[in-house]
């Protein structure tokens, strides 16, 4: 064969070389999405495990504010049985909410702040509240990190072909901007 | 031993009267003379993003084995050699002492098996033999809720397994990450850390150790710890050994025959003194500034709190307890170096931490930045 067309033959072959490198970098970007949102998954549902312990043993302390109580258990239930990604993520803002209410009422029991249950339970709270914010915060990043692969030249291209497609951001609810913190020291 | 402190010039952190240069910002304490910074490190580390850097370590790591095996060979031959020389192998055909020496093959050979054992018993347990050498216990996680809290936020914040969680205990505040992979790592961190920070300082600091998880800097310190560390422990040990045992072996060789081990010993000696600025480099190459700037800013990244950590650096510079359980092999470890007695030598060998000002002052550049 002449020289022409073993250089055209490298350039095909170094393209699809090219190619498969950044249509491999597409898939593991979408991986890291997925597992990500596994991740918050994961933390949601321990919050789910730990607020009835923590209605539990607040309870007998904080006997004239049965109402917070109530809307806690109920915001908690409704996000457990809240369907698909749109409905969770709006039953966890309602959930939240209620939380950080009930969480700004202990601070007015002395006596409940020095009951070892209940710092335990609130540390293991607050660190999930925390693991929440720190795995949605990955989740976006790793959202950001596969939209801009996806949008960007030349990668757009691999992405169109394969249909890659952009992930959504895990917004935050209106009310959750606030969060609630609850200082142990 | 009188233990007097002294505050650093350019950061304020308390030291030991007889350092050379400051255990946080390596400014130095006593009238400076000029150093001229090695090329090489400069080089490996020039870009400062987390790809490049963990792409950095690795072949830092892997030039470190291939070093060590060449180091190994050349040592087993010259071992060989001089044993042949020594017990009068020599064989007939030889016209010196410098021939072909088929003892020292043999031995290259055997020393090379045993450096990869251990080599790759290292890579598999290097973490717990770091955590032996610097007496950390394994964190008790009923115990310890809110420091396993900690590290797991910012383990699930920078997208990677939980570390394995180990204390020191006590009152000095210090902390290190080490492990061969990300994957596989593990944080320590003192009980006077624990005591003295509150739990945002603290994420700031775990997330600072994250950062070196991240860029995969655990990997190259940890190589270093157990590959390099233990050698400068053994050849502290047999220099400290020759000194004392040299008269009685010197008077026993002019007896008969001993020469070969006289040879060997000689020659360990040279090698070991030809190793030693070698090492030197080894070990200043695990700590340097951009890795130092580079984790911290990683920390802000992972907790976006800039805040914390410019408090926890100001806590952890006006520290006075100074941590002893660290040695040679640890020390380049740590976030502060918490080796007190060291030498001017040692403290050329640790070109370490940026001033602490300059690591604040990036940060607040950082903070201006909106996520």
């Amino acid at each position: 064969m002449e020289t022409g067309s073993w250089i055209v033959i490298g350039i095909i072959a170094a393209l699809i070389v090219w190619m498969v490198g950044i249509f491999n970098n597409l898939v593991s970007l979408r991986n890291q999405v997925k597992n990500a949102w596994r991740q918050i998954d994961v933390q949601l549902k321990r919050r789910h495990d730990l607020i009835p312990n923590l209605v539990e043993v607040v309870k007998d302390y904080m006997s004239y504010e049965k109402e917070t109580l109530e809307k806690v258990i109920q915001a908690r239930n409704g996000a457990v049985n809240a369907q698909g990604p749109e409905q969770a993520i709006a039953a966890e803002g309602i959930l939240t909410g209620a939380l950080g209410k009930l969480f700004a009422l202990m601070e007015n029991y002395p006596d409940l702040k020095a009951n070892e249950n209940v710092s335990r339970l609130m540390e293991e709270l607050s660190g999930t509240e925390n693991k929440i914010a720190f795995a949605r915060q990955f989740y976006n990043d790793s959202v950001m990190g596969m939209n801009n692969a996806v949008e960007s030249f030349p990668s757009n291209i691999i992405a169109n072909m394969f249909a890659f497609k952009h992930a959504t951001y895990f917004e935050v609810p209106e009310g959750e901007t606030a969060t609630p913190t609850a200082n142990l020291r | 031993m009188p233990q007097q402190t002294t505050p650093c010039p350019e950061c304020g952190t308390l030291n030991w009267k007889e350092n050379a240069s400051c255990r946080l910002c390596n400014a130095a304490l006593k009238p400076a003379k000029v150093k001229s910074k090695p090329r090489l490190r400069k080089k490996i580390l020039r870009r400062t993003d987390f790809i490049a850097a963990s792409r950095a370590n690795q072949t830092a790591t892997r030039r470190l084995v291939f070093l060590l095996l060449l180091i190994a060979a050349a040592l087993g031959y010259l071992g060989g050699w001089a044993l042949q020389t020594g017990m009068g192998h020599i064989p007939a055909k030889a016209e010196s002492i410098i021939f072909f020496s088929s003892w020292g093959v043999l031995a290259a050979f055997i020393l090379l098996g045993l450096s990869l054992l251990w080599i790759s018993f290292a890579f598999k347990r290097g973490d717990r033999i770091v955590m032996k050498l610097t007496g950390a216990q394994l964190a008790n996680r009923d115990t310890e809720v809110q420091l396993y809290n900690v590290v797991e936020e910012m383990a699930l914040a920078a997208g990677l397994a939980a570390p394995r969680v180990y204390i020191i205990e006590t009152d000095a505040m210090n902390a290190f990450a080490t492990g061969m992979s990300p994957a596989n790592a593990s944080v320590a961190v003192t009980r006077g850390l624990l005591n003295k920070l509150n739990r945002e300082e603290l994420q700031a600091v775990i997330g600072h150790e994250m950062g070196h998880v991240v860029n995969w800097d655990i990997r190259y310190a940890t190589a270093v710890s157990v590959l390099v560390g233990l050698i400068v422990l053994l050849s502290d040990g047999v220099l400290r050994g020759s000194l004392y045992g040299g008269g009685i072996g010197r008077s026993r060789a002019t007896h008969k025959g001993d020469g070969g081990a006289g040879a060997i010993l000689m020659i360990a000696m040279l090698v070991l003194a030809i190793l030693a600025p070698i090492i030197a480099r080894m070990v200043q190459m695990a700590v340097s500034r951009q890795r130092e700037f580079l984790a911290d800013a990683t920390s802000v990244r992972l907790t976006r709190n800039t805040h914390a950590m410019i408090s926890a650096l100001e806590k952890l510079s006006q520290e006075t307890v100074l941590f002893d359980r660290a040695n040679r092999a640890t020390q380049h470890l740590f976030i502060v170096n918490p080796l007190q007695n060291f030498s001017e030598r040692a403290s050329a060998l640790m070109a370490t931490h940026p001033p602490v000002t300059r690591r604040i002052q990036r940060l607040y550049n950082l903070g201006n930045k909106q996520y």
